[in-house]
């Protein structure tokens, strides 16, 4: 569903020259299943799910999908897909209903199919209440709604969720959380990215961990806990980022 | 690119602006409120702006003549005055002493004014009371000596004057000073016509004519006039306000609350995007300055009204409305011009990170733009060649003559105008579409700037070829070095001076600062200029393609000089120039210093390193218009940039096809050195060479080409053209990726 294959992107910096936020970055993604990037800030995941949804170009290699490539198709990928992120936001001066409709329409939608989707998003993501509300009025919980309805109204068979449950109390983090595991019940391919150990080890079906632009290790969380021989995530994510940090230096 | 998704941005962005409060009161509550606002504060401050009288010390009145008198009881004669009211505007201290010392009355006089006692004094001197009576009495007594006029003259010369101090660093003495001159020139008309009558002769015999002036426009077209410099000036400057604050909105205000990116993860292309936001800002510009138009004018018209019936007594209103046409031509002037200012506001805004550092941006929009629009309200702004193509400046002269009713004019510099500014449009749409598939724009970070660091990173961090930014940097910097140049360089004296400075212009003015930057700035200066062998055939075709677009090109030149002719002063500074050329020892020599020095080094700037930095733009066509454009303007008279705008999109094409420079360099030499050619075609040379004469016919004094050779060197060309184009061109990546992106849209408009 998503191939990924020696993704890079390079900036120019005033001060550091020619700065690599993702360095080469391969990995796979496939239908009913989470995969999920791991690392600290600044690891590049932000970057590399921007790359994804077509917001960036890459300065090398390629991602595909569904089959479309990011730079030569973004308009083909981005029907495939719906992003949520923590950069983006609902619109102040629109409803609930307003800014969900909004985007089914720029996707295309007939009319009587978009009604019929906006329907069963809000009554599955328990929005009705909020469907007049103006968003500079709602809670950072309720914008995180109202962002995943933007995400989910073209039914769209790939997610990316980057840093989604940012700045979210634990009770609309595990709401978000569920709603990622039903997403994956229906057979959709989801990226999601966190920093959070616990959330990784709770939704993922396979983790990358990441580390300035690297991915150091990939595979399920049993295949990483037996190849690495630790158990704890959070002590085989220190070892992993000890071990790359010594060898750049060396 | 799918219309229906920039109608639904549209729709969404002016709802998302109609919601905010901000928005509303710049657009709508604002214009409403702010004239009949301004109006009140000019009605009540217009009661506290009545003439205030002014101070003068008269000084020696004492033996003026009595007859007419200047002086009656510490003011001015009454008979001075059209309105004996105004004497009161005038408060006399009156010295009818005088004082011989001339020094000693300057000094007293400059005290005086500078301590604000007095704002203007009068000085008469001593002896010229009576010298003026005895003037008068030689005349009136039939005193003219006989055959003797020079000496009358010489005792009038003689005759000491009357002096008038004043201060012209302070306003109310330099009204003291007017009205004073003015009671002083009546009082001479008075002596004057007093000696005549005196003289028993008629008073008529020193003004024995007058002239009479009778106003022939018509009503309509008197207001037009009015009208025609002060609405196109207030339509422009709130077109861009009305513009700037959505356009922040939409952008910087966007990046601020983070719905950016949710719109750029939308199925919506980046152009789809730009022209949604475009519309909605062009919609506000538009109503913004249409609302203010119809505020001003209403509120205008009411306090008019108010004051001309305050005093006529009538109340009409007599500048009246503007003429319905008037107004038509206005709103389709604003059109183009709010699409400009609009598509400028958001390429502009798009690089704000906040609304605050947008608002920062109007400042230099604005500088640069007033200028543009303040130049056609001065006096001696008109339409021509010149200002048509000014962007802004040339719509506003051309609205002006619309609403003048002198349509013809207008047509013929309709087309200049309509070009630039939809160049200017188009450039400007461009700019802001290439801020949004920017990433260093949309996702720019705080970074301090440091000159030293930023020039180290240019040449750590070059690439191959220069950039696009790089490209137009040279150009202009080409530009401004011809600038100043113009003014330091001496016009040529004779053949070998202007030889010597041509090829110094040349090799350090042109050429050199694009080698530099190649140097410099790109890690393969070669692959920059385009030093490479083409294609064998190339350099034929491109020899050929310029000998058969030669009589196209001298009919295009004939052809911009019958419609725009150059005026006399440009003929005269001309003139030197071409008396030098004339002054030329050989045809080598003239072809060395006018066709090959030129080639090499133009092609090495405009097709080498400008072109090659402008095809990072990712369009082909974009990258040859915009080089030819710099081409042309370098030329520096108008009418030669025209023809060499044209000649450089037929090099720009042959370079970017054979992907060489060596073409360029031979089609630029050949057509010059026919150009010289041809100016030296005489009836002898014509008659000497036999081949010349089926070719060329006679028109004037200069020869032009036949028809049917015209036709044929047009067909020939064409097919050359054609050669050229199914070279296999090297795209750029940029070029690559934006045909393979317009490729995608073309198949989901399709479908």
């Amino acid at each position: 569903m998503i191939h990924v294959r020696e993704l890079t992107k390079t900036y120019a910096d005033l001060r550091r020259g020619q700065f690599v936020a993702l360095a080469g970055v391969t990995f796979d993604a496939l239908p009913g299943q989470v995969y999920g990037l791991l690392g600290p800030n600044g690891a590049g995941k932000t970057t590399a799910l921007r790359i994804l949804s077509t917001i960036l170009r890459p300065s090398g290699g390629t991602a595909t999908i569904n089959g479309h490539n990011v730079l030569t198709q973004p308009s083909l990928v981005r029907h495939q897909i719906g992003f949520v992120s923590a950069n983006t936001a609902v619109y102040d001066r629109m409803t609930a209903a307003e800014m969900v409709e909004y985007f089914g329409r720029l996707y295309g939608l007939p009319e009587s199919l978009l009604q019929d989707r906006m329907h069963m998003i809000f009554q599955r993501l328990q929005m009705e209440e909020m469907r007049d509300l103006l968003g500079a009025k709602m809670s950072t919980g309720m914008k995180q709604k109202v962002s995943i309805a933007r995400a989910l109204v073209h039914d769209p068979p790939v997610l990316i969720f980057d840093e989604a449950t940012v700045g979210l109390d634990v009770l609309v983090a595990r709401s978000l959380q569920q709603t990622v595991s039903d997403l994956r019940e229906q057979g959709k391919c989801i990226v999601f990215s966190t920093h959070i150990m616990r959330e990784a080890e709770r939704l993922c079906d396979r983790i990358a961990i990441m580390h300035r632009g690297h991915i150091l290790a990939e595979g399920t969380l049993s295949q990483l806990r037996e190849k690495h021989g630790e158990e704890d995530l959070e002590e085989l994510f220190f070892q992993l980022i000890l071990r790359h940090e010594q060898q750049q230096a060396a | 690119m799918n219309w229906s998704k920039v109608h639904l941005i549209m729709i969404r962005e002016a709802r998302d602006q109609l919601r905010d409060r901000r928005t509303l009161f710049m657009i709508a509550v604002l214009p409403l409120l702010l004239y009949p606002l301004i109006g009140m504060t000019f009605l009540q401050v217009a009661q506290f702006m009545k003439e205030h009288p002014t101070r003068i010390w008269v000084i020696g009145s004492g033996g003026l003549p009595e007859d007419p008198p200047l002086l009656e009881e510490k003011a001015f004669a009454r008979a001075l005055f059209d309105d004996p009211d105004q004497a009161r505007l005038m408060e006399l201290t009156i010295e009818p002493g005088s004082i011989a010392r001339q020094a000693l009355v300057t000094q007293a006089a400059q005290e005086a004014v500078s301590a604000g006692d007095f704002d203007a004094v009068v000085y008469f001197p001593p002896d010229f009371g009576p010298r003026l009576q005895e003037l008068r009495a030689r005349i009136e007594a039939g005193g003219r000596p006989h055959g003797e006029p020079a000496e009358l003259a010489k005792t009038i010369e003689a005759l000491p004057q009357p002096i008038v101090y004043y201060n012209t660093a302070k306003d109310k003495s330099r009204i003291a000073r007017a009205r004073v001159a003015d009671m002083l020139h009546r009082w001479r008309e008075g002596v004057v016509a007093q000696t005549l009558v005196n003289r028993s002769l008629p008073v008529e015999a020193a003004q024995p004519f007058k002239v009479a002036a009778t106003d022939v426009a018509q009503d309509s077209g008197r207001r037009a006039a009015v009208w025609a410099k002060v609405l196109p000036f207030v339509l422009m400057v709130w077109a861009l306000t009305g513009a700037f604050y959505p356009a922040i909105d939409l952008c910087a205000g966007e990046k601020e609350r983070g719905t950016l990116e949710t719109l750029l993860s939308s199925p919506a292309e980046r152009n789809e995007i730009v022209w949604g936001k475009l519309l909605t800002v062009m919609f506000f510009s538009i109503v913004t300055a249409v609302l203010n138009l119809v505020s001003m004018g209403l509120t205008g018209g009411f306090i008019l009204a108010h004051i001309q019936g305050s005093t006529t007594g009538g109340g009409i209103l007599q500048i009246g409305p503007p003429p319905l046409l008037c107004i038509f031509w206005l709103l389709l002037a604003l059109l183009p011009v709010a699409a400009l200012f609009s598509a400028l506001s958001l390429a502009l805004a798009a690089m704000a990170r906040s609304t605050k550092e947008g608002q920062y941006y109007l400042v230099p929009l604005l500088l640069c733009s007033t200028p543009l629009m303040v130049l056609p309200v001065l006096p001696a702004a008109e339409l021509d060649l010149g200002t048509s193509l000014i962007p802004v400046s040339g719509v506003m002269l051309l609205l002006r003559r619309l609403i003048e009713g002198e349509h013809l004019e207008a047509l013929k510099y309709a087309l200049p105008v309509v070009a630039v500014t939809a160049g200017c449009c188009l450039l400007a749409i461009r700019w802001a579409v290439e801020q949004f598939n920017n990433e260093h724009v949309l996702f720019r970070e705080s970074e301090r700037f440091e000159l030293g660091r930023w020039l180290l990173h240019l040449v750590r961090d070059r690439s191959e070829t220069p950039s696009a930014a790089e490209a137009v940097l040279c150009g202009v910097l080409l530009l401004l070095i011809r600038f100043f140049a113009s003014f330091l360089l001496p016009l040529p004296s004779g053949w070998n001076a202007f030889a010597v400075t041509t090829v110094i212009v040349q090799l350090a003015m042109i050429a050199t600062p694009a080698l530099m930057m190649a140097l410099i700035l790109t890690r393969s200066p070669g692959r920059t200029l385009l030093l490479q062998m083409p294609a064998p055939a190339a350099l034929p075709a491109a020899v050929l393609l310029a000998v058969m677009l030669h009589p196209l090109a001298t009919v295009l030149r004939e052809a911009v000089q019958i419609l725009y002719p150059l005026s006399p002063q440009t003929l005269s500074q001309l003139a030197p120039i071409q008396q030098a050329i004339e002054q030329a020892p050989g045809l080598l020599s003239l072809i060395l210093v006018l066709a090959l020095v030129p080639a090499f080094c133009e092609e090495l700037a405009f097709r080498g390193f400008i072109l090659s930095g402008l095809r990072h733009m990712g369009s082909k066509w974009g990258a040859i218009i915009l080089s030819s454009v710099l081409f042309g303007v370098t030329h520096g008279l108008l009418q030669q940039s025209l023809t060499a705008f044209a000649m450089g999109v037929v090099i720009g094409y042959v370079v970017v096809q054979t992907g060489s420079l060596l073409p360029a360099i031979l089609f630029h030499m050949v057509h010059n050195g026919l150009g010289i050619l041809a100016s030296r075609m005489t009836v002898e040379t014509v008659r000497a060479t036999p081949a010349t004469q089926w070719l060329l016919r006679q028109s004037g004094d200069h020869y032009v080409y036949d028809w049917p050779v015209l036709l044929v060197c047009g067909i020939l060309a064409a097919l050359l053209l054609q050669w050229f184009r199914q070279l296999p061109y090297q795209a750029t990546l940029e070029e690559k990726l934006h045909d393979a992106l317009a490729h995608q849209s073309a198949r989901a408009a399709a479908r």
